[in-house]
Formats: C-alpha cells, sequence, structure tokens
C-alpha cells in the first residue's frame, strides 16, 4: 500500500481481512454470556488496563488537535449515527475518528477511540458496508482485543527492548509523535482469531441493525479487485506474501453472510448525500496518490453506482489524463465529455479538457474550453497561467 | 525540533563530530558565486549548510540553513525526461510502493505544478498539500514559471514554500525553498528570492533551448 503506515489495531488493512474466517455462531449482544463482552459505560479500575487506556487517551489528546482529523460536521454527525444504530448502549463510549488519509483502513483502541481513514470512506459504496466496519471495530473493542494483544506481547518479549527499536526507526526522517504512536501501536496488530472474531461480531451487530449480510463481503472483495490494479511488486507485497491466497477465506465470508441470511437495507443514497460535502475532497486525494490502475478501479466502481455524477467522471477523466499511456488521452476526453453530459461537472473539467486539447495541438479548441473554465471560474487564479499557454 | 544549525556553536560541534565519524552530513556553503550541480550558478547571500547526504534521491541538490526539518532548499538541476523530481530515500527501497510520477520534457507548468503536489504527497505522506498562484516568470534569465507550496507532514508542522522552474533541453531546472510557515520560511524569503534573481543556467542548461 502507498504509504500505509501500520496502525494500532490495524483491523481493517487488507491483513486483517485476510484472516476473517470461520464459522458464525449467533452471538447477538444481549444473548452471549455475562461478562463476554465489556460492559457500557466500562472504566478499567487499576492495573495493566488502566495503563493501556491512559496511554491510549493521551494519543487522543493528540489525534483531536491532529490537522488530518476531518472536522465537516455531516461526516463526523453521520458517522456516528451508524455507529449508534449498531451499538446504542455503547454509543456514549466509543468516539469516531476521520483521518484524512486516502487509504483503505480503520483501527480501534482499547479506551473506544475508533479512527476510520478517508480511504475507506470513498471505497465504502453503501451504509451497508460502513456499518460492516464499524461493527468489526466494534467486535475488536466490546472483546477487548487490544488489552489481550498487549498481555501476550509482554508475555512473549522483552517489551522495553522491542519499543525502544520501534522509537529509534521511527526517529528518521518526518516521523512526529503521532507516527512514533503508530509504530509502537504495530506491536499489537491484531491476531488473526480476533480478527475472525470481530468479523463474526460486525457481521451480527449489522445484521441485527437491519443491514443487508452480503455487504460484508462485498467490502472484501472490492478491496481485492482494487490490488489487482496495483503497480507495486505483487508478489512482494505483504498482502500475498504472508497469507495464503484469499479465495478461500473471501468463500468462507460469503457463506457466513449467507447464513446468516435475509435481506436488508443497503442505505445507498443516504451514504452518498450525506457525505457529499466531503466526496471531492476524498476523490482528489485519491487522484493525488497517482496509482493509477487501482484509482480507475475505484472510480469506475462508483461510476456504476453513480453514472450521474460529474465529479466522478471528472475524477475518471484526471487518472487517465495524467497516466498518459498511449490511448489515454482519447479515454480521458471522453470521460471529460461524459461529465460535462451530467451537467454537474466541475470547472476543471473544462480547463483539463483545455489542456488535453492543447496538447494535442488543437489550439482554438483549448481556447474555447480555457474560456469555459474561467467563465464557471471567474476567480481562477491560473488565469495568467493559461494566457501564456495558449500564446506560446 | 531539531537545533538550528546555523553560525551557532552547535553547527561547529555537529560539523566535528561528523568529520570524526567519518562522514559530514553538511558543508559550509559560503556567500560567494557557486555551481550547483554544474547547472545552476547562484550567489547566496548568507552562510549555508550543504546536505552531502540529501534525504532524498534525483537530480537534487539540498541546502538548509537551520536544519532540514526547519527549512530546505532543493535545487532542481536537470531533471529529465522519465524521472521523478525526487523519491526520499525511504520510499525509494521499498517494492510496495507504486511506481512515482515522473517528469515529461512536454510538460507544461500546469502539468509540474500537479507533480509536484504529487510528488509531496508521496514523499511527505500527507494529502495537505497544495501549490497555488502559479505564473509565468523569469528564472535563471529565461522564461520560467513560479507558484507558493503549502503542506502539512506527519509532524504536523505546517510549511510554506515557492517553487521556480523552466525547463530547458527537455529538462527541468529550478529550485524549491520550504520551511516551517512560523518563522522559518517568512524570514528567508528575501534572501531566497535575492538568491533566484542571481541565478544563471551554465553548460548544457544555458546552450539548451
Amino acid at each position: 500500500m502507498t504509504f500505509s503506515r501500520r496502525r494500532f489495531g490495524c483491523a481493517l488493512c487488507a491483513m486483517g481481512w485476510l484472516a476473517l474466517a470461520g464459522e458464525t455462531s449467533a452471538q447477538n449482544l444481549q444473548g452471549a454470556e455475562p461478562g463476554r463482552y465489556l460492559a457500557p459505560g466500562y472504566q478499567p479500575a487499576e492495573g495493566d488496563e488502566k495503563g493501556l487506556w491512559a496511554l491510549m487517551d493521551r494519543h487522543e489528546r493528540e489525534l483531536k488537535g491532529s490537522r488530518f482529523v476531518v472536522r465537516d460536521p455531516a461526516a463526523n454527525a453521520y458517522l456516528r449515527e451508524v455507529l449508534c444504530r449498531l451499538a446504542e448502549r455503547y454509543c456514549a463510549d466509543v468516539r469516531v475518528y476521520v483521518v484524512r488519509t486516502p487509504l483503505f483502513n480503520a483501527s480501534m483502541a482499547p479506551n473506544g477511540m475508533m479512527e476510520v481513514w478517508t480511504g475507506l470512506l470513498l471505497r465504502c459504496r453503501d451504509e451497508a458496508q460502513l456499518a460492516t466496519i464499524i461493527g468489526h471495530e466494534l467486535g475488536h473493542y466490546l472483546r477487548r482485543h487490544t488489552l489481550e494483544r498487549w498481555r501476550d506481547v509482554r508475555a512473549k518479549a522483552d517489551f522495553g527492548i522491542f519499543l525502544g527499536m520501534g522509537l529509534a526507526l521511527a526517529g528518521a526522517g518526518w516521523a512526529g509523535s503521532l507516527a512514533q504512536f503508530a509504530l509502537l501501536a504495530s506491536a499489537f496488530a491484531f491476531s488473526r482469531d480476533q480478527e475472525r472474531e470481530a468479523d463474526e461480531i460486525g457481521l451480527n451487530l449489522m445484521a441485527d441493525a437491519g443491514y443487508a449480510p452480503a455487504a460484508t463481503a462485498e467490502v472484501w472483495e472490492q478491496l481485492l479487485a482494487e490490488y489487482q490494479g496495483s503497480s507495486a511488486a505483487r508478489d512482494q507485497s505483504f498482502l500475498f506474501a504472508t497469507h495464503p491466497l484469499p479465495e478461500e477465506r473471501l468463500d468462507t465470508l460469503r457463506k457466513s453472510a449467507v447464513a446468516r441470511g435475509g435481506d436488508g437495507e443497503r442505505g445507498r443514497a443516504r451514504y452518498r448525500e450525506r457525505l457529499a460535502a466531503l466526496r471531492p475532497t476524498l476523490v482528489a486525494d485519491e487522484i493525488g496518490l497517482r496509482q493509477y490502475g487501482r484509482s480507475l478501479i475505484v472510480f469506475e466502481k462508483l461510476l456504476a453506482d453513480a453514472p450521474d455524477d460529474g465529479g466522478l467522471w471528472f475524477a475518471k477523466g484526471e487518472v487517465l489524463r495524467l497516466r498518459g499511456d498511449a490511448g489515454d488521452v482519447e479515454l480521458a476526453l471522453a470521460a471529460y465529455a461524459q461529465a460535462v453530459a451530467t451537467g454537474g461537472a466541475p470547472p476543471e473539467t473544462w480547463r483539463s479538457i483545455g489542456l488535453v486539447e492543447l496538447k494535442a495541438g488543437a489550439r482554438d479548441r483549448a481556447e474555447k474550453a480555457f474560456d469555459a473554465y474561467l467563465e464557471a471560474k471567474p476567480g481562477a487564479a491560473d488565469r495568467e497561467m493559461l494566457k501564456a499557454l495558449l500564446s506560446q | 525540533m531539531t537545533p538550528p544549525i546555523r553560525g551557532t556553536g552547535t553547527a561547529v560541534i555537529l560539523l566535528l563530530l561528523a568529520a570524526l565519524a567519518g562522514c559530514a552530513p553538511f558543508s559550509l556553503v559560503t556567500p560567494e558565486r557557486r555551481t550547483v550541480g554544474g547547472a545552476i550558478s547562484v550567489e547566496p547571500g548568507m552562510r549555508w549548510n550543504r546536505m552531502e547526504m540529501a534525504p532524498y534521491q534525483g537530480r537534487v541538490e539540498v541546502w538548509t540553513l537551520d536544519g532540514p526539518l526547519l527549512n530546505s532548499l532543493v535545487f532542481f538541476t536537470g531533471v529529465p525526461d522519465g524521472e521523478p523530481l525526487f523519491v526520499s530515500r525511504a520510499l525509494a527501497s521499498d517494492p510496495k510502493q507504486e511506481k512515482p510520477p515522473v517528469f515529461r520534457s512536454a510538460m507544461n507548468p500546469l502539468e509540474i505544478e500537479e507533480l509536484f503536489t504529487a510528488t509531496i504527497a508521496r514523499n511527505f505522506r500527507t494529502a495537505i498539500v497544495s501549490a497555488t498562484n502559479l505564473r509565468p516568470a523569469e528564472v535563471a534569465g529565461t522564461p520560467g514559471f513560479r507558484f507558493e507550496t503549502r503542506f502539512v507532514g506527519r509532524d504536523e508542522v505546517e510549511r510554506a514554500g515557492v517553487f521556480v522552474g523552466t525547463v530547458r533541453g527537455g529538462k527541468l531546472y529550478g529550485a524549491w525553498f520550504q520551511g516551517a510557515r512560523l518563522h522559518y520560511y517568512e524570514r528567508y524569503v528575501p534572501e531566497v528570492e535575492k538568491m533566484a534573481a542571481s541565478a544563471r543556467l551554465v553548460g548544457e542548461a544555458a546552450s539548451a533551448r
């Protein structure tokens, strides 16, 4: 993954998903044996758990002030709503932070701090898929997986040495304290069994809340399809190097969803609507990654659901224009034309059409496109530059 | 924070320590005309530190005043077609990375600006990056362009910067000065502007069109 940082409880990074498998037994929160799940309002009284929470509280205070936390009120309120729908009794115990990092990831800390990365929000296609992820993270929280892991690691290794190594590594280059924390936290990557359990809980929570169980397998299918479009050395990638091929696991996940049974809500329109203000940022950040093959797969999937979204057609055109392989110019122009046809193309669509036309030597068409851009965006800061380009 | 090393006793100590260790990380740049990377002649107005082991790979030379975490001046000394602007050493050896975006001889300033922001996003692992106010400008005595930059790295520090560039003979020449927005950028803008005004292309770059 491009500049992925292994995060605390990297539950939904691909590795986590690969570990998901196994039988689904009914484990509704209400029906479980006493003590199986954390009680609502739980606070650790003493011992290592209290220390662990204190550490996470400190990190959370830092995160709260981070420039990478997305403040968009609509998006934050929405994620909170989904959380509370999944686990009303725990609604007050868990805080969700949307973190501006264009990669597919979410994480859960033992003190109730949940992180959802923007790359994940871009890739989810409906509320049921988002509920799958939040439910999975809640599973880690409810079963105190981090504490279990913390005790396990301490029992196995001289933790002080390990920690020292991690911090020394983190000291290189641009790592700030949040990044240092991430390294420390990677010591607590959840085990396969924990991932399996969280998945089981997640599926039950989302299905109990009325969502379509089939969404659980889809999230993983989409991510897997995306990896096929990566230019990174695949056989070196952690995804394929450390785990067997995922087909069989995906199959198990599908079966679990079928066994849970029944239709359910998708919430596709609501998902799109509630994250609408955030979407241009999500799209722009994805384009900025310059992972052309993967981005095209992502945008094409989203376009299949929303063929009238001018912003997404523009995004597809941008990826093609920036990649610039043979034939991409024509494909980019076709995508921009689709964007314009929706009636909802961003002004930059015309600027990009102009850039492509200019490169192809069609100066008149380029000038027309730049004029349309400047008309749609009168205050554009690059006006002078565009004029200079035309006069060259 | 890295302690300032410009013109202080700390710098001397650091250099001494490095010399003892057999590898000087910085060498002193005195305020007199000099040629950078065999391509760009400039006249600094103060004492800079040249990084002997630049944190980035590519056709670059990196100078700093207060240490690379506080400010740095990256010279692009002829990036050829098909090469990235630079790749941080940390990313260069990682096979899991997607291929970096590269410079193309046929790129116009708008495309170079896009390439620049994508390069920053990747190398500093951030989505909070922007370039503004792109405009034509004379650069090293040739027609070029300039724009302002802004980004926040994983250390949460907001950094401001200015990029100047020109394409000659299909290669990109230019410089990017950036520093912590509070103090470490603005303080040196006059020095950087003066140096930019003094810049001339030399060698192959001077004769190319």
